[in-house]
């Protein structure tokens, strides 16, 4: 079975409580649990135990964790994953909080990823039996949850070619320098069926460019805007649309830097979907579809 | 009230109570190369070639290491001016928003007469 999708996102942070004042008043997430100086916390559209993990001390990515279906799966992966010569170990089900068995991988751009076949079961806040559309104690944003992350790499091919080998997931977009020398600069690929569920972009390897939350649809983008406004975000682009992914957005940042989305829409991929093909004298209007130009701070800010 | 002098264009803004460096630039109608606002990624490094500033919110060592501390690179986002300050950009400076400049220009020549005032 392919990989389910990016179940957790674990991030660092320099100040705590502003942090818990922005991922859950802010964008609406509910406090699951905190240890320390650590802290977990949930959309209310998701039903495992957290997706967010945020730790006081730095800032930047720890980890990405991508849910699996089974042991088996896992074993399959590892297989792969060690034919392929990057870095794995066994971990235990408890070593994180609430998850089960699981790999943790070091990719070839010294980015972590653990794949996991469990975690607790908490349930949406919505329920299973007769639901509402959404909870009617929303805060701030409200984002249902999470979505996709985008990474840094020195060389995007090799980690484009790590997910495809190792983990079965398809590129939907490719933004390549010119098709006659196609070389890599960013690609977009999914595991499940929407247009990504990771993706690389050319830059310093280890890095976070963002990680993304879903909302329902354009009003909710601009609503989220307006929170943000409200709350004095740091906005990076947006409310604006995608070239890349057809999807809907806003680019911004939590208090100690780190990239968020909100975002929306997209189309539907899955196992024989055709790859899209982006020029790099197009890259403009492929992030940005409106505005057609790329701000500094695109290309500039990872954590 | 404390002024901020920022090379290489040699302008000169007052700086209000609280204000980071940034704060105080975008406030006099400045723009320069600046990226995520909150201590993050970096961008907006300067170095301080005179006075003081201190960091009221938590800056992490990755993005300003100490080294660079002791060699008076600030993080201008996150850097709040404790006295009258210097500051070299790293990125081009220019007046971006006219009015805002003129006003916070206006601003320094109340604050001169104040000074004789007081003198």
């Amino acid at each position: 079975m392919p990989v389910m999708r990016l179940g957790y996102v674990h991030v660092r942070v320099t100040d705590l409580d502003a942090a818990i004042n922005h991922y859950s008043n802010t964008l609406g997430m509910k406090i699951m649990h905190q240890e320390g100086g650590t802290v977990y916390l949930k959309s209310w559209d998701e039903h495992d135990h957290h997706s967010v993990i945020i730790e006081e001390g730095g800032v930047g990515l720890v980890k990405l964790g991508y849910k699996v279906t089974s042991s088996d799966d896992l074993a399959v992966f590892e297989k792969r994953i060690q034919q392929f010569g990057a870095t794995s170990e066994r971990m235990s089900a408890g070593e994180n909080l609430k998850t089960g068995d699981g790999l943790r991988v070091v990719l070839p751009s010294d980015h972590v990823i653990e794949l996991y076949t469990d975690m607790e079961y908490v349930g949406t806040e919505t329920g299973t039996l007769n639901p509402d559309p959404w909870p009617r104690d929303q805060r701030g944003a409200a984002v249902h949850r999470l979505d996709h992350a985008l990474v840094a790499a020195e060389d995007p091919a090799l980690v484009e070619r790590f997910f495809y080998d190792c983990l079965d997931f398809r590129p939907a977009e490719r933004l390549i320098t010119d098709p006659a020398q196609p070389e890599l600069i960013g690609t977009w690929m999914f595991c499940g069926q929407t247009p990504h569920d990771i993706a690389v972009i050319k830059g310093p390897n280890g890095k976070l460019h963002h990680f993304a939350y879903w909302l329902e649809d354009w009003n909710e983008v601009l609503k989220a805007g307006d929170v943000f406004a409200m709350d004095d975000v740091s906005v990076d682009v947006g409310p604006t649309r995608h070239g890349i992914t057809r999807g809907k957005t806003i680019y911004f940042f939590d208090p100690s830097g780190n990239r968020n989305e909100v975002f929306t829409g997209g189309y539907q991929t899955g196992p024989d979907f055709a790859t899209i093909t982006w020029t790099a004298d197009q890259t403009g209007k492929g992030i940005f579809y409106i505005g057609r130009t790329l701000n500094e701070a695109f290309t500039t800010v990872f954590t | 009230m404390q002024i901020i002098r920022v090379l290489p264009k040699d302008l000169v803004l007052p700086v209000h109570q609280g204000d980071t460096i940034l704060a105080a630039l975008l406030r006099g109608g400045l723009s320069y190369l600046y990226g995520c606002r909150r201590g993050g990624c970096g961008v907006c490094k300067a170095d301080l070639i005179t006075g003081q500033v201190s960091y009221p919110a938590a800056v992490s060592e990755t993005v300003l290491s100490p080294e660079e501390r002791a060699d008076r690179v600030v993080l201008t986002c996150r850097a709040v001016p404790g006295t009258d300050c210097t500051v070299q950009l790293r990125s081009q400076v220019r007046v971006a928003v006219p009015f805002l400049f003129d006003i916070a220009q206006h601003e320094l020549v109340g604050h001169h007469d104040d000074q004789e005032g007081v003198d």
